[in-house]
């Protein structure tokens, strides 16, 4: 059994301008230990998607359909008592921005010490003196000191630090991070992401990292999945999805990783932008900025294939690489016509980069 | 496109050190004063009103549209009565625009609204506006779709409450979808 089994999760919000429905029928597992990235451009779901593990979506969002099942157990028909004893103490989170998780009102040692005492049991100084030790094991240098400085007294790259403390506070078998370092700088990035690789390894604990950034992946994942516009468009091993992508959408995601010394912009490598969740085009969902599109692609949409069988696949954990392309089913005229160049630099193989045509 | 953390859809909870903590920013006034409004449109004003005091209009800027391009439409709705006025919907979905009365134009259901009861509000005298298009498609099956031919299709928009014609929640207009050759 995986850690987590996520199956045919559809979450929709209901607004005044019409109902979107930010996931559609999302499945995926996360293993034990295993780091599991989640990648795709803004507003894809991947948010909405892991604050539903964790339960925390309200109206007008609805969790309408499918299961959650962290070691055999469905969060969804959990009682919010037993979502709370779980939240924090086996399934915790980064939130993408660390000024939500945390309270400008209590200091940082306070909040994580609070947090320990509370799930853990520990007394008053004990849990202090675990708190100094976690603080200190993210790298905030003078722990001790910083212990009782206010959250706005910390730099963001310090208050992303004190948020990932707090995550690994109750040891966690599953770390969700949710875009952890998108407002830090590259260097500070690098740190944070090492950091939560080695406390991952260390600790034995299972990621699931979401990006835009499929070079951010590559650093630390294992598996990936690919989203746009609600739905997953290709899963696969890290290393196959770099060497051999299937779908066209995953293809222009890593034209957009910069070369060195390459001047784009990622928004000028995948022309468009994703359409509004409130309404979506018929068909294939990325047929609007699709190079490959036909007729075919507006008529029928794909649900996630094996490539090699062209059956789909489900929510069958056993097919370790699929995508949702027409392509897989024969449907399309011309094909995918894409090349896949693997740049060698001084340090090695480095991302491939993708050739349209 | 509205993020999931500016929103109010983010369960927080300050006593719940890994939920996210509460946002001052956020519209607690704004929602505040629905509440009342709500309660003051439930206390005083009878269902029969509240539905005579909606109205609701949809309209296309032509006739006529090629086969092949999407037609746009714009949906008015107007509290005409100078109190709020709060609408019990069937579901959280508030309405649904149709063509010849398939909901956004798909023969098989698209969402699963819960069934617990909406409550569509408009503040006093309020307009609202939405615009939306169609683009030429009938969805027939989870996975496929069809184009429309030529021909002419109803386009319609109603509230989700029952009878909505009945009770002048809903409005329809006709369009003309033409083949590609007689553009004019
Ligand atoms: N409160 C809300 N009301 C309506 N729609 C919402 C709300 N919150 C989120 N959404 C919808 O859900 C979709 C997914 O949002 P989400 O925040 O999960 O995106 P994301 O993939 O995490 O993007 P980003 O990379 O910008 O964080 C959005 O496209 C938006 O349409
Ligand atoms: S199904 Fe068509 S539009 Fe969608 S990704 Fe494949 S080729 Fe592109
Ligand atoms: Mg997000």
């Amino acid at each position: 059994m995986a850690l987590l089994e996520v199956e045919d999760l559809t979450v929709e919000f209901y607004t005044e301008d019409g109902v979107v429905t930010a996931a559609d029928g999302l499945s995926y597992q996360i293993e034990r230990g295993e780091k599991f990235g989640v990648v795709g451009e803004s507003g894809a779901g991947k948010s909405v998607t892991a604050l539903s593990l964790m339960r925390l979506i309200d109206s007008p969002g609805r969790i309408v359909e499918g299961a959650i099942r962290f070691k055999g157990e469905d969060v969804l028909q959990m009682t919010e008592a037993e979502v709370r004893s779980i939240r924090g103490n086996e399934m915790a989170m980064v939130f993408q921005d660390a000024q939500t998780a945390l309270n400008p009102v209590y200091t940082v040692g306070e909040q994580i010490a609070e947090a320990i005492r509370h799930h853990l049991g520990y007394g008053d100084d004990e849990a202090r003196e675990e708190t100094i030790r976690l603080l200190d094991t993210v790298g905030i240098p003078e722990a001790e000191a910083r212990y009782s400085d206010y959250p706005h007294e910390f730099s963001g790259g310090m208050q992303q630090r004190a948020v990932i403390a707090m995550a690994l506070s109750c040891d966690p078998d599953l770390l969700i991070c949710d875009e952890p370092t998108t407002a830090l700088d590259v260097t500070i990035e690098a740190k944070i992401l090492d950091l939560i690789e080695e406390l991952a390894d260390e600790f034995d604990t299972a990621v699931q990292l979401i990006t835009h950034d499929l070079g951010v992946i590559a650093q630390v994942c294992d598996r990936v999945m690919v989203m746009y516009a609600g739905k997953p468009v290709e899963k696969a091993p890290v290393e196959e999805l770099y060497y051999d992508p299937k779908h066209p959408y995953t293809v222009g995601l890593m034209s957009s990783i910069p070369r060195v010394g390459d001047t784009r912009t990622r928004l000028q490598t995948i022309p468009g932008t994703m359409p509004d969740l409130v309404e979506l085009p018929p068909g294939c969902s990325f047929h609007p900025r699709c190079p490959y599109a036909e007729e075919a692609c507006t008529l029928e949409e794909p649900p996630l294939l094996d490539p090699e069988t062209g059956r789909p696949v489900g929510s069958d954990p056993t097919v370790e690489h699929s995508a949702a392309c027409l392509e897989y089913t024969g449907a399309l005229a011309e094909g995918l016509t894409y090349e896949i160049d693997v740049v060698d630099g001084p340090e090695g193989p480095q991302t491939p980069q993708a050739e349209g045509n | 496109m509205r993020r999931i953390y500016e929103s109010e859809a983010l369960h927080r909870d300050d006593e719940d050190a890994f939920s996210p903590s509460e946002d001052e920013r956020s519209g607690r006034l704004q929602s505040f004063r629905w509440i009342n409004a709500s309660l003051f449109s439930r206390l005083l004003v009878p269902h029969r009103l509240r539905s005579w005091a909606v109205s609701v209009r949809i309209e296309t800027p032509r006739e006529e549209y090629p086969v092949g391009t999407a037609v746009p439409f714009r949906i008015t709705m107007k509290n005409a009565l100078p109190i709020p006025i709060s609408i019990r919907t069937a579901s959280p979905l508030l309405w649904t625009w149709t063509v010849d009365g398939y909901p956004e134009a798909s023969h098989v259901p698209v969402y699963r609204p819960p069934e617990t009861t909406g409550a569509f509000r408009f503040d006093r005298g309020e307009h609202k506006r939405f615009s939306k298009r169609w683009r030429g498609f009938f969805r027939v099956s989870e996975t496929e779709w069809e184009r429309a031919g030529p021909g002419t299709y109803r386009i319609g928009v109603e509230l989700n409450v029952p009878n909505a014609a009945g009770k002048g929640l809903s409005d329809e207009t006709t369009v003309r979808i033409v083949p590609e050759s007689l553009r004019g």
